[in-house]
C-alpha cells in the first residue's frame, strides 16, 4: 500500500534549505519560550495539596505580573537563586497588611479570611506580623502539615517570577 | 574541490584545538564550579557507603574550606567562624544522622568581583532520609565567597539567604 505523499512528506521531510531554516526558527522560538516565558515544572512536595498534587506538571507563566502585583489569593512561583528550583505558594497578605494565624484560621488586619482552597484541618498559631514594603506573605494550601515543616513567610515581590498556567 | 577539503580540514583542526584547550586549560569559572561539584559529591551519602569511604569523604570536605571559614545564617546559633577541624567534625556528625543524603546544586552564578575572589550565588537542595526513616527536603539560597590560594579555590564565606521570612 502506497503512503500518500503528504503524509510521507510530513514524517520524512526533504532536507531543503527552507526546511532547515524553519527547524532552526522553531527551535530558537521553543528555547526562548520555554526558558524565559513559560517554564515547565514538576511539583515536588505536598505543601500545596489538594490544589496542586505532588508529581503534577504545570508551566510558570512569567508575564503574569508584568503589569500588576501579586494579590490575595493568587498562586505564585517564588524563585531562589534562579529558575531551576521554585516554590509554589499562595499569597495570603500584601505589603502593609497585618497577618496572623489563630487556631488554624488566617486573620489579615484583624479580620478572619475565608479560605476556600484550604481543605485539610489546621491548628496553626502564629503571632501577628506586618508584611514589609515590596513584599508579599505566601503560604501553602496544605495546613495539615506541622507549622515548622512548611516553607512560608514574607518574600520580596522581586522573587515572584510568575504564576502557574492552571 | 581540493580547496574545499583543505578548508574543512582546517575548520575541524581549529574546532578540535578549541575543545582541547578548553579541556586542558579550564576557565576559572569551571574551576570554581568543580569545587562545588566536589562538595556535592562528598556531602552526599549512599545507603551502601562503608566506614572507610565515610571517613575519607569527611576528611575531603574540610580540604575545600579556608581556615577559618565564616558561616552566616538566619539561625544565629549556626553563624560563626569554623576551622577545618570543626567543619570535619560537624560534617561527620551531620552525615551520621542520615542513612541517605543527596546534595544537589542548582543555578550557579559565578562572578569575580576582585582578583582571586569569586562570588557564587546558588540554590542548594538537600534531600535525605534520617536514620529513623523520616524524609528531609531542605532548600536554601546561598551566597558563597571563594578565595584562590596556590592556584586552588577555597570557600571562605557561606551566607544562607532568607528567601521566606516567617
Amino acid at each position: 500500500m502506497a503512503i500518500p505523499r503528504r503524509i510521507r512528506q510530513f514524517f520524512f521531510p526533504s532536507l531543503t534549505p527552507l526546511f532547515l531554516i524553519r527547524v532552526c526558527l522553531v527551535s530558537v522560538f521553543a528555547y526562548l519560550f520555554f526558558n524565559y516565558l513559560c517554564i515547565p515544572f514538576t511539583i515536588q512536595g505536598i505543601s500545596m495539596e489538594p490544589t496542586y498534587l505532588n508529581g503534577g506538571v504545570n508551566f510558570c507563566w512569567r508575564l503574569r505580573y508584568l503589569f500588576s502585583d501579586p494579590k490575595r489569593p493568587d498562586v505564585v512561583a517564588v524563585r531562589f537563586a534562579g529558575n531551576e528550583v521554585m516554590l509554589l505558594k499562595r499569597v495570603v497578605a500584601c505589603e502593609g497588611e497585618q497577618v496572623e494565624f489563630r487556631g488554624g484560621r488566617l486573620f489579615v488586619d484583624g479580620g478572619g479570611i475565608e479560605e476556600f482552597y484550604v481543605r485539610f484541618p489546621c491548628d496553626w498559631n502564629l503571632p501577628s506580623r506586618r508584611v514589609e514594603k515590596d513584599c508579599v506573605y505566601v503560604v501553602g494550601d496544605n495546613r495539615s502539615m506541622p507549622i515548622e515543616s512548611q516553607y512560608f513567610g514574607q518574600t520580596s515581590k522581586n522573587r515572584v517570577v510568575g504564576g502557574p498556567l492552571w | 574541490m581540493v580547496k574545499g577539503r583543505y578548508l574543512l580540514t582546517g575548520v575541524l583542526i581549529v574546532i578540535t584545538g578549541i575543545i582541547l584547550a578548553a579541556t586542558v586549560f579550564p576557565s576559572e569559572e569551571k574551576k570554581v564550579k568543580k569545587r562545588f561539584r566536589l562538595l556535592s559529591e562528598w556531602v552526599s551519602k549512599s545507603p551502601e557507603e562503608n566506614a572507610f569511604t565515610m571517613l575519607q569523604k569527611i576528611k575531603d570536605i574540610s580540604t575545600l574550606f579556608l581556615e577559618p571559614c565564616e558561616l552566616k545564617a538566619p539561625n544565629e546559633s549556626l553563624s560563626g567562624s569554623y576551622t577545618r577541624q570543626e567543619i570535619s567534625a560537624y560534617a561527620g556528625s551531620a552525615r551520621s544522622h542520615f542513612s541517605q543524603l543527596n546534595l544537589k546544586l542548582h543555578d550557579l552564578h559565578v562572578a569575580f568581583p576582585e582578583k582571586e575572589v569569586a562570588k557564587v550565588t546558588l540554590t542548594a537542595r538537600l534531600i535525605g532520609k534520617v536514620q529513623t526513616g523520616e524524609q528531609v527536603d531542605e532548600i536554601h539560597e546561598l551566597d558563597c565567597l571563594l578565595k584562590k590560594i596556590d592556584k586552588k579555590w577555597f570557600f571562605s564565606q557561606i551566607e544562607v539567604i532568607e528567601v521566606l521570612k516567617k
